[in-house]
Order: structure tokens, then C-alpha cells, then sequence
């Protein structure tokens, strides 16, 4: 599914200097070795597609298809359909986690991010449950005070950074892939895939998870080791994720809804899609955010702006009613 | 072999909920569980099924002790029906039954959870819901679907809570005779019904429970007599007879 989307980001993008037929010249002298008339600057267009644009596509069908499996994850083990990495406060403890690594050279991004992400996730979870209870309202007010409080501590780091950190920190909490590069794909790719390939493992049991506690106990199941088997790749995955491109709101909350709506709720169906589309999805929204203008938006700001008001109509439409933990 | 309680004792945050209770409930037949709301019928029922952990006493089940069982070997030998369950997304029929599976797979269903998932679903003759989501059925198709989910689990005991609530009458005589099918086709099946008459009617063998107690009938002869059942009932209750049946009536 993302091929065709794969070789026209490849081919599009601010640069004059080159054109798609350049690049598929140089593709095809490249695979074929042949002497095909060389009208183009190869060094450029190794510097442009090689090192800048390819980079930057792999982290964007990385990113995407880990943020829409991490929701379409939360979503199962809460059971709660209005949930996603940034709701429940993650990718704000994720962020901060990383932002302190940032700051304090001494400490390493990635595992910053992962256990700053877990402990938001927990952090609003336990505040939500009352009687082994969590309803759907409770679960999102408790995200968005663990996502305020890690909102400010990471404001706090923005306060005390030297301003050429401070620089680096705002514009990779606007959540964007302009600064991608091979260095970002190794860090996050083996987190990123470990995690992929253990929620696709595990799949099916995030069936028997959305059916409740109960149901599950009574079928062989403790639910709060596969809740726990859950959550580890789930947080592991979108904190990755994160760490490398800052917070890239309403992917996690608004793709894993349309892939349901495209195959319906069995997961050993969503989970698969939710890589493929979620990652076509963010490398085409990342695409446009890039070549749309003359500047660059931060491709955070426009999946946020399309999935606020994807939110408040699935708001409007949830019945919001208990339900157990 | 059976199932075997002895002196059984729990409760919830210190309120004291069964005390002391023994019995012994004979295998492949329909032992029906019957008392008043608050009786202890559910905490005991959930206590064979293992999803409480009893303070004092022991639980056998067919010859195993259930403290020494995992959970899968529990879901392998005993199935549960709950009271309740709302599954936020559209699952289908198909998909919920075979969430009965469970302890059998490790990743994704194979052929053989399908087959036994599909055979469950037949049994309950409910073929036609297999494709439609559990959420747009009505309350009685969706406690026959659970049904159908527990008949996947392949258990040799059966513990129905309450299977019959929000069935009408001839979804519960519908019910009660597959109930029946299973105990004849060699299966052990405990239920909590309230409706006693339909007890009655399909029990091979009956508990009679009272604040948290077992009550024994004066006389070994009957199952029952109306001054046992007025003390579980806590009113007056008379029995008819007719067309060689008997029937309970409360005496008002």
C-alpha cells in the first residue's frame, strides 16, 4: 500500500534544481548501469533524494504506522475509543523525557522517552480508575492533566535550556520531520519494529482485552499481564517515535477509526492495516506539509488540525458510560 | 468425581459473605443454585469458577484442586457465564465466540478454534447471527452469543450465572433445553436462576442458599417442601401440583 506514495514523496519536494525525470534517470542508471544520457547533478540528487527525501519518507511510514497501531493498542486494552498516545498524556511524558535527555547530555533520548511515556500512560490510568472502574470521561480528564503536568515540567526545561537547545527543543515539539536524517531512522527503527512486530504477535488478544476484565479472567486470560504485555509495546512504539520527531498530534486517535471503519474492530486485521495506512497516511499529510507552501510547516500541526475537530465529532457521537477497567 | 466444597468461608472488604460452606455437587448432572438476591449464590458460583480466591476452605473441581490449576487448565475445565458484558466496539458474533478460545491459542486462532468456535454457534442455533456485531443484538441473542462463547472453551463444568435474564419465555425454555442437551451429552452444569419453577422443571439436583449458608430439606425424600422454601425466600410460599408437576406460589 504505501509503494506509490513511497516514490512520489521521493520524487516531489522544494528543491528547483531537480526534477522527477532527473531522479528517474538516476534511478534507472543506478539499477541498470547503463550509460542512459546524464542531464543531471548525481551528487545533488544523492544529496537530495539519498540523504534528505528517502530518510525522511522511511521515518514517516515509521512514525505513522506507530502512533495509529499504539492508539489502535490503547484503544483495545482501555476500551475506550477516544484514547491515543497524546490523549492519555504519553506522548507529553515521552517528550518531556526526551527533552531532559536533550538538556542533560549524560542521559540517553530513547529510554528517556520510554520511561517518561510509561509512567504518563500509568500515571493517567490509575488516576482514572475508581472501583476497578474507569469510565470514558474520567480516562481522558486524567490524560489531560498528566499531559498539562508533563506540558509544564517541559516548559520548565524550555525556561533553563541554553538557547541553542532551547531552539532545537521548540521546534521538535511542534511534532516534524524536517530535521530527519539517517542518524534519527537508525535510533528509532529497531525500537519502532521490536514493538510492531510484538503487538502484531500478540494481536488477537487485544480481541478478547475489549471484551473487559472479566471476560477475559474467565477465559484463560490475566488481564493485567496482557494489559501490561500491551501497554510495554504500545508506549515503546509511540515514544520511539516521539523522541525522534516531537509530538504528531491525532494520528494515534483519528487513523486507528478510519482503518476500523475500512476492515472493522478484529485486531488481527486493524493492527497490519493500521501500519500500512497509518504510515501512508502521515508520509502523504508529511508530503504536503512540505511542498504545499514555499515554507514548511511542521507536519504536527497539520494532523492536529485535521484530527481536533475528528475528535470532537467522535465526542459527540461516544456514549459515554462506564466502563470496566 | 464431583465438585467438592469444604468449608468454604469468604467475603468482601471484612463483610463476611459464605461461611462454612460444604457441599458436593455430582457431576453430569443440572444442579440448580436458588436463594434471594444477596444470598451468595453468584460469590459462590464465581468461587468454582476461580475468579475469587477463597479465605479459608477448598474447591475440587472433577478431582483437581483449584488453587494448583493456571488459569488456561481453569478456562480448559470450567466455563463461565457472567451477568454482564458490553463490548465497546462492533465485534462480530463470530469474533466473540471465538474469544472462547483463548487458552488455546498463543497468537492468532487457528483452524481448529474457528471449527470449535463455528460448532459452539451451531449448537446454540444461532448460525444466523454469526456475521452480525454483538453490540446491535438484543439482550437476549447476546446472552445466547455468550453462551456460545463459553460451549467454545470445550469445559467439562459449566457455571451459567443468571443465563436466562432478559430472555423472553420461549428464548428461556429454548435455553434451558440446550442446557439440558449438554448435560445428557456428558457435562457437569451448575446455574443461578431465579425464577424457581423453571429450576424445578430442568434441576437434576438443587442448592437452596440463605445469607451466605447452605439449607438442607428437613426430609431426604424431597428436593424441597414449602416450609424450606419459605425460610429461602423469607415469605410464605405454598406448592401445587398438577399434570404430575409441582409448582411454587408465593402465598399471598
Amino acid at each position: 500500500m504505501p509503494i506509490p506514495f513511497v516514490f512520489c514523496s521521493l520524487l516531489v519536494g522544494p528543491s528547483d534544481l531537480i526534477s522527477a525525470r532527473h531522479i528517474w534517470e538516476w534511478v534507472v542508471n543506478g539499477i541498470f548501469q547503463t550509460g542512459f544520457s546524464q542531464s543531471y547533478d548525481k551528487e545533488l540528487i544523492e544529496a537530495v533524494v539519498l540523504n534528505t527525501r528517502l530518510p525522511r519518507v522511511i521515518l514517516a511510514l515509521l512514525i505513522g504506522a506507530s502512533l495509529t497501531a499504539s492508539g489502535t493498542t490503547l484503544q483495545a486494552l482501555f476500551r475506550n475509543p477516544l484514547v491515543s498516545p497524546d490523549i492519555l498524556g504519553l506522548s507529553s511524558g515521552a517528550a518531556f523525557g526526551a527533552a531532559l535527555a536533550y538538556v542533560i547530555p549524560s542521559l540517553s533520548v530513547q529510554p528517556m522517552a520510554f520511561l517518561f511515556g510509561l509512567m504518563a500512560a500509568g500515571l493517567s490510568y490509575f488516576l482514572a480508575v475508581k472501583n476497578r472502574e474507569v469510565s470514558t470521561v474520567s480516562l481522558i480528564l486524567s490524560g489531560v492533566i498528566v499531559s498539562a503536568v508533563f506540558t509544564a515540567l517541559l516548559t520548565i526545561l524550555q525556561f533553563f535550556a541554553d538557547p541553542f537547545k532551547l531552539q532545537t527543543i521548540i521546534h521538535w515539539t511542534m511534532g516534524n520531520l524536517h530535521n530527519a536524517s539517517w542518524s534519527k531512522v537508525r535510533s528509532s527503527a529497531v525500537l519502532i519494529l521490536m514493538g510492531c512486530a510484538w503487538l502484531f504477535i500478540i494481536r488477537w488478544r487485544m480481541n478478547v482485552l475489549a471484551l473487559g476484565e472479566e471476560e477475559t479472567r474467565v477465559v484463560g486470560l490475566n488481564p493485567r499481564r496482557e494489559k501490561l504485555l500491551l501497554l510495554i509495546p504500545a508506549t515503546l512504539v509511540a515514544s520511539a517515535s516521539v523522541a525522534v520527531s516531537g509530538i504528531i498530534g491525532m494520528v494515534g486517535l483519528a487513523v486507528p477509526h478510519m482503518v476500523r471503519l475500512m476492515v472493522g474492530p478484529d485486531n488481527t486485521r486493524t493492527i497490519p492495516v493500521s501500519f500500512a495506512f497509518g504510515g501512508s497516511f502521515l508520509l502523504v499529510v508529511d508530503t504536503l506539509s512540505r511542498t504545499m507552501t514555499s515554507f514548511e510547516i511542521p507536519v504536527g500541526i497539520f494532523t492536529t488540525l485535521i484530527g481536533g475537530p475528528f475528535f470532537v465529532i467522535l465526542l459527540k457521537r461516544a456514549r459515554l458510560l462506564p466502563m470496566s477497567g | 468425581m464431583e465438585i467438592n466444597i469444604k468449608n468454604l468461608t469468604f467475603g468482601y472488604s471484612g463483610r463476611p459473605v459464605l461461611e462454612n460452606v460444604s457441599i458436593r455437587i455430582p457431576e453430569r448432572k443440572l444442579t440448580v443454585m436458588i436463594g434471594k438476591n444477596g444470598s451468595g449464590k453468584s460469590t459462590l458460583l464465581k468461587l468454582i469458577a476461580g475468579m475469587y480466591t477463597p479465605q479459608k476452605g477448598s474447591i475440587e473441581v472433577l478431582g483437581k484442586d483449584l488453587k494448583r490449576l493456571s488459569l488456561s487448565e481453569r478456562a480448559r475445565l470450567i466455563g463461565f457465564l457472567t451477568q454482564s458484558h458490553n463490548p465497546v466496539f462492533p465485534f462480530t458474533v463470530e469474533d466473540v465466540v471465538l474469544t472462547g478460545r483463548a487458552s488455546y491459542i498463543f497468537s492468532t486462532p487457528r483452524e481448529i478454534d474457528r471449527l470449535e468456535s463455528q460448532r459452539a454457534i451451531s449448537q446454540m442455533g444461532i448460525e444466523e447471527l454469526r456475521t452480525r456485531p454483538y453490540s446491535e443484538l438484543s439482550a437476549g441473542e447476546q446472552q445466547l452469543v455468550m453462551i456460545a462463547r463459553v460451549l467454545a472453551q470445550k469445559a467439562r463444568v459449566l457455571l451459567l450465572d443468571e443465563p436466562t435474564s432478559h430472555l423472553d419465555l420461549p428464548n428461556q425454555v429454548r435455553l434451558l433445553n440446550i442446557v439440558k442437551d449438554l448435560v445428557a451429552s456428558g457435562l457437569t452444569v451448575v446455574l443461578v436462576i431465579h425464577d424457581p419453577n423453571m429450576g424445578f422443571m430442568y434441576g437434576d439436583d438443587f442448592i437452596f442458599m440463605k445469607n451466605g449458608s447452605i439449607l438442607q430439606p428437613s426430609e431426604e425424600k424431597e428436593p424441597y417442601n414449602s416450609k424450606l422454601l419459605s425460610d429461602v425466600f423469607g415469605i410464605e410460599i405454598k406448592i401445587a401440583s398438577g399434570d404430575g408437576k409441582r409448582w411454587i406460589i408465593p402465598g399471598i
